[in-house]
C-alpha cells in the first residue's frame, strides 16, 4: 500500500499549501486596502482613501483605519470619513468568497469634512458611475426652484418685472406705433413729391412779368397782337398746370393730415390699453395669501430637501442596484455559468452582509455657524444587496445624544429591496426642538424663538418620491429689521400669533417633485399680505406706464411739430393757389378795340381841343368886349 | 535549461505504468470538467500529488478535458438542475445546506455539481479504457510510432539526447 504513497509529493503540496497560506496572510491588509480604494471609489464614483487595513486573529477581525469617501459633487470635502472601524468577520464564509461581518463599530464619524487634495476621478470608470447617477441628480436643485424662496423671488414669480412683460407681451402700443410710423413716411414720400412739382415764388414773380409784358403797352401790329395772344395762352395752361399740381398737393396734405391724425389717437390711447390689459393678467387675485408658506419657510425647505434627498441619493445605489442586478442575472441566464440553489437555513450567506453597523456622528449646524446640535447614534442592520437570500430588510434606527436645544431626536428608517421595484421608508420625530434666530424668506422676518415640534415621512420606491412632514410651532415669537409696510404690518399680526402649524409634501419624480407648503400662518397674514402685493402692483403700474409712454414717443416723436409743418405747407399752397388764379384772370384785348380805342381817344381829344379853343375863344371875344364897354364907359365919364 | 527541462520531465514520468497513468486521466477528468478554484479540485490535487499518479497524464488530460468542457458544460448544468431541483433529494440538500464545510464545496451551483457528478460517474470507466488504450499502444502502436521519421528526428535531437542521458 505505502508503495502508491509518493511522500516527495505530500511534502511538495503541504510547503506550497503553506506558502500560498503565508503569502495571502502577509498579503491581505494591502491587498484588501487596494481592493476597498479601487471599488469602493467605482461604487461612489469619487475617491476612496484608506490609510490602514490590518487583520487581527482572535477573534478574526478586520481594522480599517483612516477612511476618506470624498464627495463626487464637491470633490474637496468627504462625503464621509471615519477615523477606526472594527469589523469582526466569519471565517468559513470567507473561504466560500462571502464576506460576512457580524459587527462593525465605527468611531470619529463626520460628514462634510474638509480633503487635503481633491478627490474626484480622473478615469473613464468613474464616469460611468456618474453618467448612471446622472438621471438622479438634482432632485433638491429643482424641487428648490419650485418653492418661492425669498421676497424679491416671490414677487417676480407672482408679479414679472416691467421689463420681462414689456418683452413677452403683444402690445397695442407697439403694433399701432409701427402703423403710424409707416403711415407717416408714406404720406410724407407723397407730399414731398406732390410739393416738388409745386412752382415757386421766383416762378410765380416770373409770371407776372411775363404777364405784364403780354398785357401792357400797345400792340404794334397785328402779329404782335398774335404773338401775345399765344404767350398768354401758354401761360395760362402753365398756370391750370400749376393749379392741377397745387390742388393733388392739398389733396395729398389733407389726406395725410387725416390719417396721421386717426392714427396718433389711436397711439395715443395705446398705452392706456396697454395697461388695462396688463393689469387684468398679472394681477395677484388672492394668490397672495396661498404663497406665504413657501415664502416664510421655502428657503429652509428647499435646504433641507436638498441635503435629506442629496444623501439618500448617494447610499442608494450602493444598496442594490435593481436594474443592474436584473440584468447581470438575465446574461447569466444567458451564458450557461450555473447558478445557485438556496435553501432554507437560519444561516444565509450572501455575497456580502453587515449584519449590524453601528456609529455615532455630530449633527449638522442649525443654523449655520450656531455650533453643532449634539450628537447622533446610528444604528443600522443587515446592509446586504442580496436581501432575498437573507429574506429581510435592511433597517435603520437613529437617536439623538447630548442634544443642545432639543429634547429628542428619532429617525427610522426601512429599505426593503426583497422585491422590485423596492420600496424605500424613513420616519422622523423631532420633540421640544427650540429653535432661534431663523430668517423667514419675506420682509426680512425672523422667528427670534418657537418650541418646535417635528414629524416627518418619506417613502421611496421607483425613482418617485412621497414625503409628508408637519411642524408644530409652539411660543412662537417674529421680529423684524425692515422698516417697508409690509414688515410692519407682518410683524404686527404676528405678535398675535403663539402657534402655528406647517405642512409640506413632496411628491413626484425623484428628479422633479411637486413641493407645496401649507401653514395656518396664511390665514391670519392675509390681509398683510394683500396690502403688500398691492403695493407692488403700483409700483409695476407706474413702471408700465413710463415705459409705455417711452415707446410711445419713440415711435410718434413730437407729432405736433410735425403737424404744424404740413398746416404751413397748406397754408403756403393756398396763397400760391390765389396768386395762380388772379394772374389766370387777366384777359389781353382785341387789336381792333385797340385801334377803336384809338380812334375814340382821338377824336376825344379833337373834341376837348376844339373846346377849348372856343372857349378860350369866347373868353377872349369876352375880354374884348369887356375891355370895349370899360373903354366907352371911361369915355362917357 | 534543457538538462533541468529534461529532469523534470524524468521525474514526471518517472512513474508511468498502465494503471499510474489511467488514473493520471482518470483524475484528470474531475479538474479538466470541472470549474477549476474549486475545494474539491484541492483534494483532487492533493491525491494526486500524494498518490503515485503519472504526473504528465494527469496535466495532459486536464488540459485536453477543459477543452472538451466547453461541450459538455450545458449537459453539467442540466444534470446539476435536474438534482438540485428534485423534490426528493430537497431534505438532503437542505440538510447538506446546514453545514458550513458543504457549503464550502459549493454543492448547490447547477454547473459545479452536475460536472462533479459526471465525472465521478466517468471516472472509473476512464480508467479502464485508458488502461487498455495504453497496453493496446504500447504492444502495437509504439513500434509503429518509433519507425515514423517524425519519431527519429526527435531521438536525433539534443533534447532527447539529455533527456536518454537522465534516463540511463
Amino acid at each position: 500500500m505505502t508503495k502508491w504513497i509518493r511522500w516527495s509529493g505530500l511534502a511538495g503540496f503541504i510547503t506550497v499549501v503553506a506558502l500560498i497560506a503565508a503569502f495571502w496572510l502577509l498579503a491581505l491588509g494591502p491587498l484588501m486596502k487596494m481592493a476597498v480604494e479601487k471599488y469602493g471609489s467605482e461604487a461612489v464614483g469619487a475617491q476612496v482613501n484608506v490609510a490602514d487595513i490590518s487583520l487581527g486573529f482572535s477573534p478574526l477581525s478586520l481594522t480599517i483605519k483612516g477612511v476618506q469617501v470624498a464627495d463626487k459633487d464637491a470633490p474637496m470635502e468627504n462625503m464621509v470619513s471615519f477615523d477606526t472601524a472594527v469589523a469582526t468577520l466569519e471565517p468559513f464564509p470567507l473561504l466560500l468568497g462571502k464576506a460576512i461581518i457580524p459587527d462593525v463599530k465605527l468611531t470619529g464619524v463626520a460628514m462634510g469634512t474638509a480633503r487635503s487634495h481633491s478627490g474626484a476621478l480622473s478615469s473613464g470608470t468613474a464616469e460611468k458611475k456618474i453618467e448612471s447617477a446622472e438621471s438622479d441628480k438634482n432632485t433638491s436643485e429643482s424641487a428648490d426652484e419650485t418653492v418661492q424662496s425669498n421676497e424679491s423671488e416671490a414677487d417676480s414669480k407672482a408679479l414679472p418685472s416691467a421689463d420681462e412683460i414689456l418683452e413677452r407681451e403683444e402690445l397695442l402700443t407697439m403694433i399701432y406705433g409701427e402703423a403710424f410710423e409707416g403711415a407717416y413716411e408714406q404720406h410724407k414720400k407723397s407730399i414731398d413729391d406732390a410739393v416738388a412739382n409745386l412752382p415757386s415764388e421766383k416762378a410765380l414773380k416770373n409770371y407776372e412779368a411775363d404777364l405784364n409784358r403780354i398785357l401792357k403797352g400797345k400792340f404794334k401790329s397785328l402779329k404782335d397782337f398774335k404773338q401775345r395772344k399765344k404767350d398768354l395762352d401758354a401761360l395760362k395752361a402753365q398756370f391750370k398746370k400749376d393749379k392741377k399740381a397745387i390742388a393733388d398737393a392739398k389733396s395729398a396734405i389733407k389726406n395725410g393730415k387725416s390719417d396721421l391724425k386717426q392714427k396718433w389717437s389711436q397711439l395715443k390711447g395705446a398705452p392706456k390699453q396697454d395697461l388695462a390689459n396688463l393689469k387684468g393678467k398679472y394681477t395677484l387675485d388672492g394668490a397672495g395669501a396661498s404663497n406665504l408658506a413657501a415664502l416664510l419657510f421655502g428657503d429652509d425647505a428647499g435646504g433641507y430637501a436638498e441635503t435629506a434627498l442629496g444623501y439618500y441619493e448617494k447610499v442608494r445605489p450602493l444598496l442594490v442596484d435593481d436594474e443592474a442586478k436584473a440584468e447581470k442575472q438575465a446574461l447569466k441566464d444567458k451564458r450557461l455559468d450555473g447558478r445557485f440553489v438556496h435553501f432554507e437555513t437560519d444561516r444565509p450567506l450572501p455575497d456580502f452582509w453587515v449584519k449590524t453597523l453601528s456609529f455615532t456622528m455630530a449633527l449638522p449646524e442649525f443654523p449655520k455657524d450656531s455650533g453643532s446640535m449634539g450628537q447622533v447614534a446610528v444604528k443600522v442592520v443587515d446592509i446586504t444587496h442580496q436581501q432575498d437570500v437573507i429574506d429581510a430588510p435592511t433597517r435603520l434606527w437613529a437617536n439623538g445624544q447630548n442634544l443642545k436645544n432639543m429634547k429628542s431626536l428619532k429617525l427610522t428608517g426601512v429599505l426593503e429591496h426583497r422585491t422590485s421595484p423596492g420600496n424605500d421608508a424613513f420616519d422622523m420625530v423631532v420633540e421640544g426642538w427650540n429653535l432661534s434666530n431663523i430668517k423667514l424668506g419675506l420682509a426680512g422676518l425672523k422667528l427670534v424663538s418657537s418650541n418646535t415640534y417635528v414629524q416627518a415621512n418619506a417613502a421611496f420606491s421607483n425613482g418617485e418620491m412621497n414625503v409628508m412632514g408637519n411642524g408644530l410651532f409652539k411660543q412662537s415669537k417674529f421680529a423684524s429689521k425692515d422698516r417697508t409696510v409690509v414688515a410692519k404690518e407682518m410683524v404686527a399680526a404676528l405678535k398675535n400669533v403663539n402657534q402655528f402649524t406647517v405642512t409640506a409634501t413632496a411628491k413626484g419624480e425623484l428628479t422633479d417633485p411637486s413641493i407645496k407648503l401649507k401653514s395656518d400662518l396664511d390665514n391670519q397674514l392675509n390681509k398683510a399680505f394683500d396690502k403688500r402685493m398691492d403695493q407692488k402692483q403700483a409700483e409695476l403700474e407706474t413702471k408700465l406706464k413710463k415705459k409705455l409712454n417711452d415707446k410711445l414717443l419713440s415711435y410718434g416723436g413730437d407729432y405736433t411739430d410735425q403737424l404744424k409743418e404740413l398746416n404751413l405747407t397748406e397754408g403756403s399752397l393756398g396763397s400760391k393757389s390765389k396768386s395762380l388764379e388772379k394772374l389766370g384772370k387777366s384777359k389781353l384785348s382785341s387789336y381792333e378795340d385797340q385801334l377803336k380805342a384809338d380812334a375814340k381817344a382821338k377824336a376825344d381829344a379833337k373834341k376837348a381841343k376844339a373846346k377849348a379853343k372856343a372857349k378860350a375863344d369866347a373868353d377872349k371875344k369876352k375880354k374884348e368886349l369887356e375891355r370895349k364897354a370899360k373903354e366907352k364907359l371911361k369915355k362917357l365919364f | 535549461m534543457l538538462s533541468l527541462l529534461a529532469k523534470f520531465l524524468k521525474v514526471l514520468n518517472s512513474d508511468a505504468s498502465p494503471g499510474q497513468l489511467s488514473l493520471g486521466f482518470a483524475f484528470a477528468l474531475f479538474v479538466g470538467l470541472t470549474p477549476f478554484f474549486s475545494l474539491h479540485n484541492l483534494i483532487i490535487l492533493f491525491l494526486v500529488c500524494v498518490v503515485r499518479v503519472n504526473l504528465s497524464a494527469f496535466f495532459l488530460g486536464s488540459a485536453v478535458l477543459a477543452l472538451v468542457a466547453f461541450a459538455v458544460d450545458p449537459i453539467s448544468v442540466s444534470v446539476g438542475e435536474s438534482l438540485l431541483n428534485n423534490p426528493q433529494l430537497l431534505q438532503t440538500w437542505t440538510d447538506l445546506y446546514q453545514s458550513d464545510v458543504w457549503r464550502a464545496f459549493k454543492f448547490n451551483h447547477t454547473l459545479l455539481l452536475g460536472s462533479v457528478v459526471i465525472a465521478a460517474i466517468l471516472f472509473v470507466p476512464m480508467i479502464i479504457v485508458s488502461r487498455l488504450l495504453i497496453s493496446v499502444y504500447r504492444d502495437r502502436l509504439m513500434k509503429w510510432f518509433d519507425k515514423l521519421k517524425i519519431s527519429k528526428l526527435v531521438k536525433a535531437s539534443k533534447f532527447y539526447k539529455v533527456y536518454e542521458k537522465l534516463g540511463a
